[in-house]
């Protein structure tokens, strides 16, 4: 599944620049680890901190992100299915505050670690934590990475990662520390933006480029599709996984506040191969093409954010299983005869 | 007990051995002994992404270790 993925990735991010770093080239003693060798780098996770960090403090002034409180509140909204409660829970990067600020009005968490990879992100939680006066939940902070958690294993209840896990090069391997980090029963919660993310930015900037430039280079980021979501569940080796899409539309006055958007909530491209050149000149045609291409009757334009939901848990003798093959004891021929005669 | 909550901070591991980590107070720091690398602690929050940690020179480990067990004899003290 790595592999698959991964290669997947790769085609589209690679589509048309030809050189390929090699997974080692970087002389960062992390890099070199046991746990995976084979391993691809697609995103630049420096720059992704860098990212966050500045989106951090362009928080503040729009702290009340629609789009980003509708997640987290569809993302949270799963907790209230559940019977069980959770105690300690862990909290990953992506968009935090939203969810942080939801789970302190649920009265069901005790304590809460809270991650992220950025420390300006971390220190904003806090600060808004501590003008909260919140006193009812522990709460820890620490700025760590998804791929690299450094979490004592069976030692939380829950797992949410909000909007961040997309942006991880190895997905299956932090889904599967995540599951180590959980207490047998434990539930991973994550949304990751899914591959029909931000299609119509794509489609302008694939037009514009080829214009201008006569060629093109990726510059939205390759995502997860559907159907691999289940089988990333699979694969890290949660058991009942479910997984579900949502579609919001998101109108904006013209592409350029799209662009601004995607920089507050620190979701703007880091592919390690990207052209870091922008020319004016291609960033106008962009918007002048996305404007012309797909605005609406009103004169907004919309952005289309896919968002893949998934839950699994940790495996536990309490669970549901399916029963061994052939295991039945009554044929089917005798429920027909029992039932089929009534209908 | 460190800067950090007690009880929550007992969940956290070295990110890149999974094993546990030991707090100078010295340096402010948090200590992965089985990879000799520490981890900075920036206002009360500890940073283990793995590139912020430092690679310990053996001399450095071996002055952090003995350190804390005089601080560990002092406070029995």
């Amino acid at each position: 599944m790595t592999r698959h993925l991964a290669s997947y990735m790769l085609r589209s991010a690679s589509a048309c620049t030809s050189r390929i770093r090699h997974p080692f080239a970087a002389a960062s003693f992390c890099t070199d680890t046991s746990t995976s060798s084979s391993r691809v780098k697609i995103f630049d996770r420096q720059l992704k901190r860098k990212q966050r960090d500045r989106a951090a403090w362009l928080m503040p002034s729009n702290s009340d992100d629609p789009f980003l409180n509708t997640v987290a509140h569809n993302l949270l909204d799963r907790l209230q299915d559940c019977k069980k409660t959770f105690p300690t829970a862990l909290c990953l990067g992506g968009s935090l505050l939203p969810v942080t600020r939801s789970l302190y009005t649920q009265r069901t968490i005790e304590k809460l670690i809270v991650m992220d990879a950025s420390y300006e992100m971390v220190q904003l939680c806090k600060n808004a934590e501590d003008a909260s006066n919140n006193d009812n939940i522990e709460t820890l902070y620490v700025v760590a990475d998804e791929e690299f958690l450094p979490i004592k294993e069976s030692s939380v209840d829950l797992v949410i990662s909000c909007l961040g896990l997309h942006w991880t090069n190895d997905l299956p391997g932090a889904m599967i520390q995540s599951r180590l980090a959980l207490k047998p029963d434990g539930l991973f919660l994550a949304a990751i933006l899914g591959g029909e993310t931000l299609k119509e930015l794509r489609i302008a900037c694939t037009v514009a480029q080829m214009e201008r430039e006569g060629g093109i280079s990726p510059r939205v980021s390759p995502l997860a599709q559907v159907r691999d979501a289940g089988n990333l569940l699979t694969r890290a080796g949660f058991t009942l996984p479910g997984v579900d899409v949502d579609e919001y539309t998101v109108k904006y006055e013209s592409a350029l506040e799209l662009i601004e958007h995607l920089r507050a909530m620190g979701e703007t491209n880091s592919l390690f191969q990207m052209n870091t050149i922008l020319k004016r000149d291609t960033a106008l045609a962009t918007a002048a093409i996305y404007d012309s291409m797909f605005a609406e009757e009103d004169g907004t334009v919309p952005a289309t954010f896919q968002v893949i939901y998934m839950t699994g848990w940790r495996e536990h003798p309490s669970q549901q299983k399916a029963k061994t093959r052939g295991s039945a004891t009554i044929s089917f021929k005798d429920i027909q005869k029992q039932f089929g005669n009534h209908s | 007990m460190g800067p950090v909550g007690k009880r929550l901070w007992e969940v956290l591991v070295c990110p890149l051995s999974k094993h546990p980590l030991r707090y100078c107070q010295e340096t402010n720091s948090l200590i992965s002994d089985a990879i000799a690398v520490s981890f900075p602690i920036k206002n009360g929050i500890p940073c283990l992404v793995p590139q912020d940690g430092k690679i310990l020179e053996e001399q450095d480990a071996t002055d952090a270790n003995s350190s804390a067990m005089n601080e560990e004899h002092q406070g029995r003290r």
